[in-house]
Protein backbone atom coordinates (compact mmCIF):
# COMPACT_ATOMS: atom_id res chain seq x y z
CA UNK A 1 0.00 0.00 0.00
CA UNK A 2 2.97 2.33 0.79
CA UNK A 3 4.54 1.05 -2.44
CA UNK A 4 1.80 1.79 -4.21
CA UNK A 5 1.23 5.82 -2.88
CA UNK A 6 5.25 6.09 -3.40
CA UNK A 7 4.27 5.17 -6.79
CA UNK A 8 1.86 7.27 -7.71
CA UNK A 9 3.87 10.56 -5.83
CA UNK A 10 7.01 9.08 -8.08
CA UNK A 11 4.73 9.11 -11.55
CA UNK A 12 3.47 13.18 -10.60
CA UNK A 13 7.07 13.77 -9.92
CA UNK A 14 8.32 12.21 -13.09
CA UNK A 15 5.54 14.23 -14.84
CA UNK A 16 6.26 17.73 -12.97
CA UNK A 17 10.32 17.40 -14.10
CA UNK A 18 9.52 16.28 -17.38
CA UNK A 19 7.73 19.85 -18.05
CA UNK A 20 10.41 21.90 -15.71
CA UNK A 21 12.54 24.15 -17.72
CA UNK A 22 16.55 23.28 -17.25
CA UNK A 23 16.94 26.01 -14.54
CA UNK A 24 20.68 25.57 -15.25
CA UNK A 25 20.18 27.20 -18.22
CA UNK A 26 18.20 30.43 -16.77
CA UNK A 27 19.63 33.53 -16.06
CA UNK A 28 23.01 35.14 -14.74
CA UNK A 29 24.98 33.27 -12.79
CA UNK A 30 27.95 35.55 -10.35
CA UNK A 31 30.39 34.95 -8.29
CA UNK A 32 30.86 35.90 -4.98
CA UNK A 33 33.12 38.53 -6.30
CA UNK A 34 30.81 39.74 -8.69
CA UNK A 35 32.01 37.81 -11.64
CA UNK A 36 30.19 36.42 -14.50
CA UNK A 37 29.95 32.72 -15.03
CA UNK A 38 30.56 31.03 -18.33
CA UNK A 39 26.67 30.93 -19.50
CA UNK A 40 25.53 27.09 -20.70
CA UNK A 41 23.35 25.66 -22.65
CA UNK A 42 23.00 28.60 -24.80
CA UNK A 43 23.51 27.20 -27.70
CA UNK A 44 19.93 25.81 -27.71
CA UNK A 45 18.54 29.49 -27.08
CA UNK A 46 17.45 30.82 -30.12
CA UNK A 47 19.75 32.67 -32.53
CA UNK A 48 18.65 36.24 -33.79
CA UNK A 49 21.42 37.26 -36.46
CA UNK A 50 25.11 36.68 -37.16
CA UNK A 51 27.00 39.71 -38.41
CA UNK A 52 30.58 38.85 -39.90
CA UNK A 53 33.52 41.74 -39.64
CA UNK A 54 36.00 39.43 -41.85
CA UNK A 55 39.85 39.76 -40.12
CA UNK A 56 40.56 40.46 -44.16
CA UNK A 57 38.02 43.72 -44.22
CA UNK A 58 39.39 44.89 -41.06
CA UNK A 59 43.24 45.47 -41.61
CA UNK A 60 43.73 41.83 -40.62
CA UNK A 61 42.73 42.03 -37.24
CA UNK A 62 38.72 42.72 -36.55
CA UNK A 63 37.90 43.60 -32.95
CA UNK A 64 35.50 40.69 -33.17
CA UNK A 65 37.01 37.82 -35.46
CA UNK A 66 34.62 36.84 -37.29
CA UNK A 67 31.34 35.93 -37.45
CA UNK A 68 29.32 37.25 -34.14
CA UNK A 69 26.71 34.68 -33.38
CA UNK A 70 23.85 35.76 -31.10
CA UNK A 71 21.72 34.18 -28.84
CA UNK A 72 18.95 35.01 -26.33
CA UNK A 73 16.35 32.91 -23.93
CA UNK A 74 13.27 32.57 -25.87
CA UNK A 75 10.93 34.11 -23.23
CA UNK A 76 13.27 37.08 -22.95
CA UNK A 77 12.75 37.63 -27.05
CA UNK A 78 9.03 37.38 -27.03
CA UNK A 79 9.20 39.73 -24.05
CA UNK A 80 11.30 42.06 -26.25
CA UNK A 81 8.64 41.43 -29.34
CA UNK A 82 6.35 42.35 -27.19
CA UNK A 83 7.65 45.45 -25.52
CA UNK A 84 10.47 46.78 -27.27
CA UNK A 85 12.88 46.15 -24.38
CA UNK A 86 14.64 43.65 -23.07
CA UNK A 87 13.37 42.51 -19.64
CA UNK A 88 15.65 42.71 -15.87
CA UNK A 89 18.04 39.76 -16.31
CA UNK A 90 18.03 39.28 -19.90
CA UNK A 91 21.45 37.32 -21.31
CA UNK A 92 22.69 38.24 -24.53
CA UNK A 93 25.52 35.46 -25.76
CA UNK A 94 27.60 36.66 -28.90
CA UNK A 95 29.63 33.19 -29.64
CA UNK A 96 32.21 34.38 -32.17
CA UNK A 97 33.71 32.04 -34.87
CA UNK A 98 37.13 32.45 -37.66
CA UNK A 99 35.81 32.24 -41.62
CA UNK A 100 37.60 29.47 -43.50
CA UNK A 101 40.49 30.70 -44.84
CA UNK A 102 39.93 32.19 -48.70
CA UNK A 103 42.26 32.85 -51.68
CA UNK A 104 40.93 36.18 -52.26
CA UNK A 105 42.53 39.35 -50.67
CA UNK A 106 38.83 39.75 -48.52
CA UNK A 107 39.34 36.26 -46.92
CA UNK A 108 36.52 35.14 -48.65
CA UNK A 109 36.17 31.48 -50.24
CA UNK A 110 35.26 30.12 -53.17
CA UNK A 111 32.68 27.31 -52.42
CA UNK A 112 29.81 25.19 -54.40
CA UNK A 113 27.43 27.32 -52.53
CA UNK A 114 29.08 30.53 -54.29
CA UNK A 115 32.32 33.46 -52.99
CA UNK A 116 31.58 34.39 -49.58
CA UNK A 117 32.91 33.61 -45.90
CA UNK A 118 31.59 30.32 -44.06
CA UNK A 119 32.60 29.29 -40.56
CA UNK A 120 35.53 27.50 -39.25
CA UNK A 121 36.31 26.97 -35.37
CA UNK A 122 34.75 29.03 -32.70
CA UNK A 123 36.89 31.98 -31.36
CA UNK A 124 35.51 33.22 -28.30
CA UNK A 125 32.66 35.10 -26.16
CA UNK A 126 30.98 38.17 -25.21
CA UNK A 127 27.92 38.68 -23.25
CA UNK A 128 25.81 41.02 -22.27
CA UNK A 129 23.55 41.35 -19.12
CA UNK A 130 20.65 43.39 -17.81
CA UNK A 131 20.75 44.32 -14.75
CA UNK A 132 19.19 47.95 -13.76
CA UNK A 133 20.41 47.52 -9.87
CA UNK A 134 23.81 46.19 -10.68
CA UNK A 135 24.90 48.13 -13.96
CA UNK A 136 23.38 51.42 -13.23
CA UNK A 137 26.42 53.71 -14.69
CA UNK A 138 26.13 51.96 -17.84
CA UNK A 139 22.72 52.19 -18.63
CA UNK A 140 21.66 49.24 -17.29
CA UNK A 141 23.84 46.76 -18.85
CA UNK A 142 26.86 44.83 -17.88
CA UNK A 143 29.38 43.52 -20.61
CA UNK A 144 31.45 40.52 -20.05
CA UNK A 145 34.12 39.07 -22.05
CA UNK A 146 35.22 35.43 -21.57
CA UNK A 147 37.95 35.61 -24.34
CA UNK A 148 38.49 36.03 -28.20
CA UNK A 149 40.12 32.40 -28.77
CA UNK A 150 39.69 29.05 -29.20
CA UNK A 151 37.46 26.68 -26.84
CA UNK A 152 37.99 26.10 -23.46
CA UNK A 153 36.49 30.01 -22.74
CA UNK A 154 37.50 31.62 -19.46
CA UNK A 155 35.22 29.83 -17.01
CA UNK A 156 34.44 33.50 -15.38
CA UNK A 157 34.69 37.00 -16.22
CA UNK A 158 35.19 40.30 -14.50
CA UNK A 159 33.21 43.09 -15.70
CA UNK A 160 34.29 45.00 -18.68
CA UNK A 161 33.00 48.82 -18.55
CA UNK A 162 34.94 49.66 -21.13
CA UNK A 163 32.75 47.78 -23.72
CA UNK A 164 29.58 49.78 -22.24
CA UNK A 165 30.90 53.44 -24.28
CA UNK A 166 30.60 52.03 -27.83
CA UNK A 167 26.83 50.88 -26.95
CA UNK A 168 26.35 53.69 -24.73
CA UNK A 169 27.18 56.50 -28.10
CA UNK A 170 25.75 54.24 -30.46
CA UNK A 171 22.40 51.87 -29.01
CA UNK A 172 21.65 53.59 -25.67
CA UNK A 173 18.30 54.68 -27.43
CA UNK A 174 17.56 51.00 -28.49
CA UNK A 175 18.26 49.15 -25.10
CA UNK A 176 22.22 49.11 -25.91
CA UNK A 177 21.98 46.66 -28.11
CA UNK A 178 22.09 46.91 -32.52
CA UNK A 179 18.85 45.44 -33.25
CA UNK A 180 18.85 46.92 -36.52
CA UNK A 181 20.86 43.57 -37.34
CA UNK A 182 19.08 41.07 -35.85
CA UNK A 183 15.78 40.04 -38.27
CA UNK A 184 13.99 38.64 -35.22
CA UNK A 185 13.98 41.36 -32.94
CA UNK A 186 12.52 43.76 -35.72
CA UNK A 187 9.67 40.96 -36.17
CA UNK A 188 7.06 39.78 -34.69
CA UNK A 189 7.55 36.32 -35.95
CA UNK A 190 7.99 33.43 -33.86
CA UNK B 1 -7.85 1.65 -1.26
CA UNK B 2 -5.02 -0.89 -3.63
CA UNK B 3 -7.51 -0.85 -6.46
CA UNK B 4 -8.64 2.59 -6.39
CA UNK B 5 -4.60 3.23 -6.55
CA UNK B 6 -3.90 1.21 -9.06
CA UNK B 7 -6.73 2.65 -11.50
CA UNK B 8 -5.22 6.31 -10.83
CA UNK B 9 -2.05 5.13 -11.63
CA UNK B 10 -3.40 3.56 -14.72
CA UNK B 11 -5.20 6.86 -15.60
CA UNK B 12 -2.31 8.92 -15.57
CA UNK B 13 -0.30 6.56 -17.78
CA UNK B 14 -2.69 6.59 -20.63
CA UNK B 15 -3.41 10.47 -19.80
CA UNK B 16 0.47 11.08 -20.88
CA UNK B 17 0.45 8.70 -23.46
CA UNK B 18 -2.47 10.51 -25.00
CA UNK B 19 -1.44 13.67 -24.65
CA UNK B 20 2.15 12.65 -26.63
CA UNK B 21 -0.06 11.12 -29.04
CA UNK B 22 -1.27 14.76 -29.69
CA UNK B 23 2.52 15.43 -31.00
CA UNK B 24 2.56 13.02 -33.22
CA UNK B 25 1.46 12.99 -36.85
CA UNK B 26 -0.51 10.62 -38.62
CA UNK B 27 1.05 12.02 -42.45
CA UNK B 28 4.44 11.88 -41.03
CA UNK B 29 7.06 10.72 -42.65
CA UNK B 30 8.28 6.77 -42.36
CA UNK B 31 10.50 7.86 -39.46
CA UNK B 32 8.31 8.18 -36.43
CA UNK B 33 11.01 10.82 -35.15
CA UNK B 34 10.55 13.40 -37.81
CA UNK B 35 8.79 16.75 -37.67
CA UNK B 36 8.50 16.53 -41.47
CA UNK B 37 5.18 16.50 -42.95
CA UNK B 38 3.99 15.79 -46.63
CA UNK B 39 0.69 15.73 -48.16
CA UNK B 40 -1.00 13.02 -50.69
CA UNK B 41 1.08 14.40 -53.42
CA UNK B 42 4.60 13.80 -51.43
CA UNK B 43 4.70 17.71 -51.46
CA UNK B 44 6.53 18.28 -48.00
CA UNK B 45 5.08 21.48 -45.65
CA UNK B 46 6.56 23.99 -44.52
CA UNK B 47 8.43 23.86 -41.56
CA UNK B 48 7.40 25.62 -38.02
CA UNK B 49 8.96 26.17 -35.39
CA UNK B 50 12.30 25.92 -36.55
CA UNK B 51 13.98 29.12 -35.20
CA UNK B 52 13.94 28.08 -31.50
CA UNK B 53 16.27 24.71 -33.01
CA UNK B 54 19.85 24.72 -32.44
CA UNK B 55 21.86 27.29 -34.99
CA UNK B 56 24.59 25.42 -36.06
CA UNK B 57 25.97 28.01 -38.53
CA UNK B 58 25.74 30.51 -40.83
CA UNK B 59 27.61 31.04 -44.53
CA UNK B 60 27.31 34.33 -46.17
CA UNK B 61 27.28 34.47 -49.76
CA UNK B 62 27.07 38.07 -50.76
CA UNK B 63 25.34 38.78 -53.63
CA UNK B 64 27.75 41.55 -54.24
CA UNK B 65 30.64 38.32 -54.43
CA UNK B 66 28.56 36.23 -56.88
CA UNK B 67 28.14 38.59 -60.16
CA UNK B 68 25.30 40.37 -58.59
CA UNK B 69 23.81 37.17 -58.10
CA UNK B 70 24.14 34.46 -55.44
CA UNK B 71 22.49 31.23 -56.08
CA UNK B 72 21.29 31.57 -52.07
CA UNK B 73 21.56 35.18 -51.33
CA UNK B 74 23.10 35.96 -48.96
CA UNK B 75 22.94 34.98 -45.28
CA UNK B 76 22.22 30.90 -44.81
CA UNK B 77 21.18 30.45 -41.56
CA UNK B 78 21.36 26.84 -40.63
CA UNK B 79 19.22 24.89 -37.58
CA UNK B 80 18.52 21.71 -36.91
CA UNK B 81 16.45 20.07 -33.91
CA UNK B 82 18.39 19.07 -30.69
CA UNK B 83 17.97 15.44 -30.77
CA UNK B 84 18.83 14.72 -34.15
CA UNK B 85 22.09 16.86 -33.52
CA UNK B 86 22.63 15.26 -30.28
CA UNK B 87 22.79 11.99 -32.67
CA UNK B 88 24.58 12.90 -34.90
CA UNK B 89 27.65 14.31 -32.28
CA UNK B 90 27.26 10.88 -30.89
CA UNK B 91 27.30 8.79 -33.80
CA UNK B 92 28.37 11.04 -37.19
CA UNK B 93 25.77 10.77 -39.15
CA UNK B 94 21.78 11.95 -38.91
CA UNK B 95 18.80 9.86 -37.74
CA UNK B 96 16.34 9.32 -40.18
CA UNK B 97 13.92 12.09 -40.22
CA UNK B 98 16.14 14.37 -39.64
CA UNK B 99 15.22 17.71 -40.82
CA UNK B 100 17.81 20.52 -41.46
CA UNK B 101 16.72 24.35 -43.02
CA UNK B 102 18.54 26.85 -43.99
CA UNK B 103 16.57 30.38 -43.77
CA UNK B 104 18.28 32.63 -45.79
CA UNK B 105 18.53 36.48 -45.35
CA UNK B 106 20.09 39.33 -47.34
CA UNK B 107 22.84 41.88 -46.36
CA UNK B 108 21.44 45.00 -44.65
CA UNK B 109 22.24 48.10 -46.89
CA UNK B 110 25.08 47.28 -48.68
CA UNK B 111 28.08 50.69 -48.32
CA UNK B 112 31.48 49.32 -50.50
CA UNK B 113 30.80 47.46 -54.00
CA UNK B 114 31.52 44.02 -52.33
CA UNK B 115 27.83 44.59 -50.46
CA UNK B 116 30.05 45.03 -47.03
CA UNK B 117 29.20 48.03 -44.87
CA UNK B 118 30.98 50.00 -41.84
CA UNK B 119 29.59 49.46 -38.56
CA UNK B 120 31.09 50.46 -34.87
CA UNK B 121 32.07 46.94 -34.49
CA UNK B 122 34.07 47.02 -38.27
CA UNK B 123 33.90 46.44 -41.85
CA UNK B 124 31.71 43.72 -42.81
CA UNK B 125 28.21 42.25 -43.32
CA UNK B 126 24.94 42.32 -41.13
CA UNK B 127 21.98 40.74 -41.43
CA UNK B 128 18.97 42.21 -43.67
CA UNK B 129 15.50 40.85 -43.92
CA UNK B 130 14.61 37.11 -44.27
CA UNK B 131 14.75 35.93 -47.81
CA UNK B 132 13.66 32.55 -48.01
CA UNK B 133 14.03 29.19 -46.89
CA UNK B 134 15.93 25.58 -48.24
CA UNK B 135 15.20 22.35 -46.43
CA UNK B 136 16.96 19.03 -46.53
CA UNK B 137 15.04 15.43 -45.04
CA UNK B 138 17.01 12.12 -44.23
CA UNK B 139 14.75 9.68 -45.45
CA UNK B 140 16.46 6.20 -46.82
CA UNK B 141 13.37 4.88 -48.20
CA UNK B 142 11.32 8.18 -50.14
CA UNK B 143 14.89 9.72 -51.10
CA UNK B 144 17.11 6.53 -51.85
CA UNK B 145 17.17 7.74 -55.80
CA UNK B 146 19.28 11.05 -53.77
CA UNK B 147 21.24 9.25 -51.25
CA UNK B 148 18.90 9.21 -48.59
CA UNK B 149 18.00 12.79 -49.21
CA UNK B 150 15.18 14.61 -50.06
CA UNK B 151 15.56 18.51 -51.15
CA UNK B 152 13.17 21.30 -50.90
CA UNK B 153 12.92 25.05 -51.63
CA UNK B 154 10.42 27.24 -50.45
CA UNK B 155 11.00 30.52 -52.39
CA UNK B 156 14.09 32.90 -51.64
CA UNK B 157 12.51 36.05 -51.64
CA UNK B 158 10.99 37.27 -48.16
CA UNK B 159 8.12 36.30 -46.34
CA UNK B 160 5.99 34.22 -46.20
CA UNK B 161 7.13 31.73 -48.14
CA UNK B 162 5.54 29.03 -50.29
CA UNK B 163 3.36 26.87 -47.43
CA UNK B 164 4.38 23.97 -49.68
CA UNK B 165 7.22 22.49 -51.82
CA UNK B 166 7.91 19.53 -53.95
CA UNK B 167 10.95 17.75 -54.29
CA UNK B 168 13.29 19.69 -56.09
CA UNK B 169 15.48 18.28 -58.81
CA UNK B 170 18.37 16.46 -59.04
CA UNK B 171 20.06 19.28 -60.85
CA UNK B 172 18.84 21.73 -58.59
CA UNK B 173 20.21 20.75 -55.34
CA UNK B 174 21.17 17.36 -55.04
CA UNK B 175 22.91 17.06 -57.66
CA UNK B 176 25.89 19.16 -56.19
CA UNK B 177 25.24 17.45 -52.33
CA UNK B 178 26.23 14.24 -54.20
CA UNK B 179 29.19 15.47 -55.88
CA UNK B 180 30.80 17.18 -52.98
CA UNK B 181 29.54 15.67 -49.91
CA UNK B 182 28.25 12.37 -50.45
CA UNK B 183 30.79 10.86 -47.72
CA UNK B 184 30.01 13.48 -45.11
CA UNK B 185 26.22 12.56 -44.81
CA UNK B 186 25.23 15.12 -47.66
CA UNK B 187 25.94 18.07 -45.25
CA UNK B 188 29.25 20.20 -45.98
CA UNK B 189 29.91 19.79 -42.05
CA UNK B 190 33.10 21.93 -41.86
CA UNK B 191 31.60 25.05 -42.16
CA UNK B 192 29.39 24.33 -38.82
CA UNK B 193 31.64 24.23 -35.59
CA UNK B 194 29.48 22.35 -33.51
CA UNK B 195 28.84 19.75 -35.89
CA UNK B 196 32.93 19.67 -36.57
CA UNK B 197 33.92 20.17 -33.07
CA UNK B 198 31.08 19.23 -30.32
CA UNK B 199 29.36 21.30 -28.38
CA UNK B 200 32.07 21.77 -25.23
CA UNK B 201 30.40 24.37 -23.14
CA UNK B 202 27.35 21.02 -22.27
Amino acid sequence: MAYLVRLAIGVLLMAATAVSPQSGDKGPVFTNDGSLVLPSGFRSWVFIGGPITPNGLNDGGAPFPEFHSVYIERENLRYYQKNGKFPEGTVLVKELALAQVGAHPDGSLDSASGRGYFPSTLNGLDVMVKDSKRYSKTNDWGFFTFGHHAEPYESAAKESPQCAYCHIASVAKTDMVWVQYYPLLKSKID
Amino acid sequence: MRKILLVVILGLGVAAASSLSRYSNPVAADSSQTTAVFDSDGKMKLPVGYRRWVFIGAPLTPNALNNGKANFPEYHHVYVEQKNLDAYLKTGAFPEGTVIVKELTRVLNPAFPDGSRSEPSGRGYFNGEYNGMDVTVKDSKRFAATNGWGFFNFGHHPLPYAESAKEASVAECAGCHMSFVAKTDMTWVQFYPILRDGDKTK
